[in-house]
Formats: structure tokens, C-alpha cells, sequence
């Protein structure tokens, strides 16, 4: 009987404090990158598990740590603006796709890096800019910043800025160009379907 | 071969400023005013010869494929990664009086200073520069050159120049790389009287060697991550020229255009919710 009191007891505080860290999570960027940057490195990175489920997993955690309806808003820019609901729908759940496989080529050339959190300040509206450095084995350090904005559901990444240049920024210049030349979102559609189709992780190595 | 006009590297200057008149024939044709999008998107891209910057790059991506990666490969199998890391800091060091004088046409004097005592300490203790010890003594590298300083004293960028073997420039960038690498650096003056053709083709192929070697798997991934490699490459370059002239200050927020901002927060990454629930309360007859 005490036994079980114990075990209760310990189980309520576990919670509590799984509760209290989760908690911490959503409002604290520091907290959110080192979560991020720790699930990527255990739970991705360095899982004994194929590409493929990697794969899947980065997707889960692309899902919950991006704001992904934001980035494409700011990545089409004015064709956004443009673009038919379907177009929407059909860009988020495409480029997503390019986001996660381009990632996940990238997991092979894993060799031991890691994150380390230098500094907040606030940014935007509701938001904070953490630095950060990627430091690899050798001590070489790389500098990365994650632009976060606080959303409902908690922090959201919005943007990651590596030697100064910013992911969604770059995208959008790249898309841009390419809606110009092949005539509108629809041309972008296309091509960006065949680059998913493209690198689509196998179970190959 | 003993006139200097003969001096390679003043040939090489003289190539590029043929390349640049004959790209004056290329330009992009520049949309009408009144197209006020399609200006603007002109403007910015700040990239008038935009076709002739692109056959550049053909010819550079050609010379990399027929020259460049072949001689890389091997470089890299004969040479191990310390090998070459200590080559790629020798480089550095020799090259350290083109950012100790831009550090101090910048005003800089604290960072003039480091980069006067890394080499100092690179040059004995790291054995002529082979290993970086300062960066472990807390004297992290960085690198200046005139294109940076030019900046900071308030020259515009200039037009957006790709160039064979040098890669993406601009008017402002390839000006301030002439200057350096001909009047500052010490290592092309080697010899420059007797003008021997071979030292200058050593040193400056070894360079591109080096330099394109530790690019390449970067400029692999945002080739293989873009659909216009040509526009990302020229965006990727701009965004990081911009962080070495902020000498690394914390990035600005992406410039607005005044559409993405609907509920008027100065914030381009507002949730899509705030944003719709904005336009539909700005449509609402008040």
C-alpha cells in the first residue's frame, strides 16, 4: 500500500515536471532551440533507424517547431497574394516536401555537431532572434541565428539564418525568379514537384 | 618579359574590364516604369546583365567540370583534411596584410589589433601559419578586404557581376578584389619585377584551388536545394556580404513590402490567422 502511495507520488511529480518543462518550452526560445536541437541530435540524428524513418520523424518535428503557412506566405511574396486557395494548399504540402527531403540529405553528413545557444533579442512583433553556433568536432563554429515567433500553440520557428543568410529569403529570390521565367505559380508547382519526386529519400543508403 | 603592363595580374584586370564592356551588350532588358512590379523586382534584383552573368557562370561551372574538380579530387585524395586545413591557414596568414589594412581604412582598431597579433602567434608558434593557434588563444579569425571597406565608407553595391573562377561579385566587390589582390597582397608581388608568368599561375590557381575546395560542399547543398541556382547563389552572396560588412551584427528583419503586413505590426512573419482576421475587419464598412 505504501508502495503504491510512493509510486503515485513519484509519477505525479514525474508528470509535473515533464508539464512544468513542456511549459517552459513554448514561451522560452533558449528552451525551444536546445528541445529542437536535442531531439534532432538523439531522436534523428543519431538513431540507429534507416533514412526513411528519419525522414518521417524530422517531418513530425518540422511540422511542430515551423510555422510553415508563415514561411510560405513570405517565401511567394506577392504571388501568394495571387494564388488561388488550391494553389496554396498545393505549395505548403509540396514545399514541405522539398524542406524535409533536402534536410534529410543532408543527415549522412552528421559528425557529432552541436548547438550551443549564445544570446536572445527580441525581434518583430511577437518575436525573438536566438544566436546560436554549430560547433563540430574540430572546434570550427558556424554561426546560426533562428528568427521565432510566439503563436497559440507555442514558439514556431519562422526563419534560420546560417553566416547571415536567411533561409526564407533565399528561397524567395529562388522562387521568384523561377515563377518570372516559367510563368507563374503553376510553372513553380511543376518544378518543384519534380525536385521532391527528385530526392525523395529510398531505403537505399 | 621584363615590361611590367606585361604583369598577369594586370592582364587579368584588364580581361575583366573587357568582360564588363562586352556584357554592357547584354543587358537585361529593363521593364517599363509604369510596370511598377516588374520594376521593382528589377530594381532589387540590381542585376542588369543578368543574361551575360549567367553564360558566365556556364563558363565558370564549365571550368570547374573540365579543370577544377578534377584537380580538387585529387588534391583531396593525395592530401588529408589536416593537410589541407593547415594550407588553407597558411593561405590566410600570408594573405593577413589585405584585412589588417582594410581593418584599419575601417576605423577598426581593436580588430586591427587582433588580426596583428594572430599573426604574429600563427606566424611562430602556429609555424608560418600551418596551425591556427591564436583562434584557440580567443583571437578568432575574420577577414576584411577593400570591397567591405568600401562599403562601410557608404560606395553602393554596384550592379551584380558573376565572374569565371572568382565566382559571384559586384561592381563595388571586384574592384575593392583588384585592389587587394594586386597592390596589398605581398604574396603577388613575389617576383613582379622579373614577371615570371608561372609563379603568378601557381599562386593564383592554388588560391582558387583552395578557396573553391572549401566551397564546394556548401555550394553543393544550395545547388541541390534550388530549382534557379543562378538566383539563389547571387541572393545567398549578397545576404553574406551583408553580415561581413555588419562585421556580424545580429541580422535585420527581411525588408517589407507593404502587403504582408496587413495588420500593420512591422512584422513580416505575423501568424496567417492575425493577418487574415485583420484584412477581413479592414474590409468590414466601419
Amino acid at each position: 500500500m505504501m508502495r503504491t502511495i510512493l509510486f503515485s507520488a513519484l509519477l505525479i511529480i514525474g508528470v509535473a515536471q515533464a508539464n512544468a518543462a513542456e511549459a517552459t518550452m513554448k514561451t522560452d526560445p533558449t528552451a525551444f532551440i536546445n528541445h529542437f536541437s536535442q531531439v534532432s541530435i538523439d531522436d534523428i540524428l543519431n538513431a540507429n533507424i534507416d533514412t526513411v524513418e528519419k525522414t518521417a520523424r524530422f517531418r513530425t518535428v518540422f511540422n511542430d517547431s515551423f510555422d510553415i503557412p508563415a514561411i510560405s506566405r513570405f517565401v511567394l511574396g506577392r504571388a501568394w497574394r495571387r494564388a488561388s486557395d488550391s494553389e496554396k494548399q498545393d505549395f505548403l504540402a509540396v514545399f514541405e516536401d522539398v524542406i524535409v527531403y533536402t534536410w534529410s540529405r543532408r543527415f549522412k553528413q552528421y559528425t557529432g555537431q552541436t548547438i550551443k545557444v549564445l544570446g536572445t533579442s527580441p525581434d518583430g512583433d511577437t518575436g525573438t532572434l536566438v544566436n546560436s553556433v554549430i560547433i563540430d568536432l574540430a572546434g570550427q563554429t558556424i554561426s546560426v541565428q533562428w528568427r521565432l515567433r510566439q503563436r497559440g500553440e507555442g514558439l514556431r520557428i519562422v526563419d534560420i539564418i546560417i553566416e547571415g543568410i536567411s533561409m526564407v529569403i533565399t528561397y524567395r529570390q529562388d522562387y521568384t525568379s523561377v515563377i518570372r521565367q516559367n510563368g507563374g505559380i503553376q510553372g513553380l508547382l511543376t518544378e518543384l514537384r519534380k525536385q521532391a519526386a527528385e530526392t525523395l529519400p529510398s531505403k537505399a543508403p | 618579359m621584363t615590361v611590367s603592363i606585361n604583369s598577369p595580374s594586370l592582364l587579368k584586370l584588364g580581361i575583366v574590364s573587357a568582360f564588363t564592356m562586352f556584357a554592357l551588350g547584354a543587358c537585361a532588358s529593363k521593364p517599363p516604369a509604369t510596370d511598377t512590379e516588374a520594376f521593382r523586382a528589377y530594381e532589387q534584383n540590381n542585376d542588369p546583365l543578368e543574361p551575360w552573368n549567367r553564360s558566365m557562370m556556364q563558363i565558370d561551372q564549365g571550368l570547374d567540370t573540365v579543370f577544377f574538380n578534377p584537380v580538387i579530387s585529387v588534391y583531396q585524395t593525395v592530401v588529408p583534411k589536416p593537410g589541407r586545413r593547415g594550407v588553407s591557414n597558411a593561405i590566410r596568414n600570408f594573405r593577413t596584410p589585405i584585412t589588417l589594412v582594410n581593418d584599419i581604412l575601417q576605423g577598426e582598431g581593436s580588430r586591427a589589433g587582433t588580426t596583428l597579433r594572430r599573426f604574429l602567434i600563427n606566424s611562430t608558434v602556429g609555424l608560418f601559419g600551418l596551425f591556427d593557434i591564436a583562434q584557440h588563444w580567443g583571437l578568432p579569425y575574420h577577414s576584411e578586404d577593400l570591397g567591405q571597406t568600401l562599403a562601410v565608407w557608404g560606395v553602393g553595391e554596384g550592379p551584380y557581376l558573376y565572374f569565371p573562377i572568382l565566382g559571384p561579385s559586384s561592381g563595388r566587390d571586384i574592384t575593392g578584389y583588384a585592389v587587394d589582390n594586386i597592390g596589398i597582397d605581398i604574396m603577388s608581388w613575389v617576383g613582379r619585377a622579373d614577371n615570371p608568368l608561372w609563379w603568378q599561375v601557381v599562386y593564383f590557381g592554388g588560391l582558387a584551388v583552395d578557396i573553391k575546395g572549401n566551397a564546394k560542399p556548401a555550394l553543393e547543398e544550395l545547388k541541390a536545394s534550388s530549382i534557379d541556382y543562378y538566383a539563389t547563389l547571387r541572393s545567398a552572396y549578397r545576404q553574406n556580404r551583408a553580415k561581413e560588412i555588419r562585421n556580424s551584427a545580429p541580422a535585420p528583419l527581411p525588408g517589407l513590402d507593404d502587403f504582408y503586413d496587413d495588420d500593420g505590426d512591422g512584422d513580416p512573419f505575423s501568424s496567417l490567422e492575425t493577418e487574415k482576421a485583420s484584412v477581413q475587419t479592414a474590409a468590414l464598412p466601419k
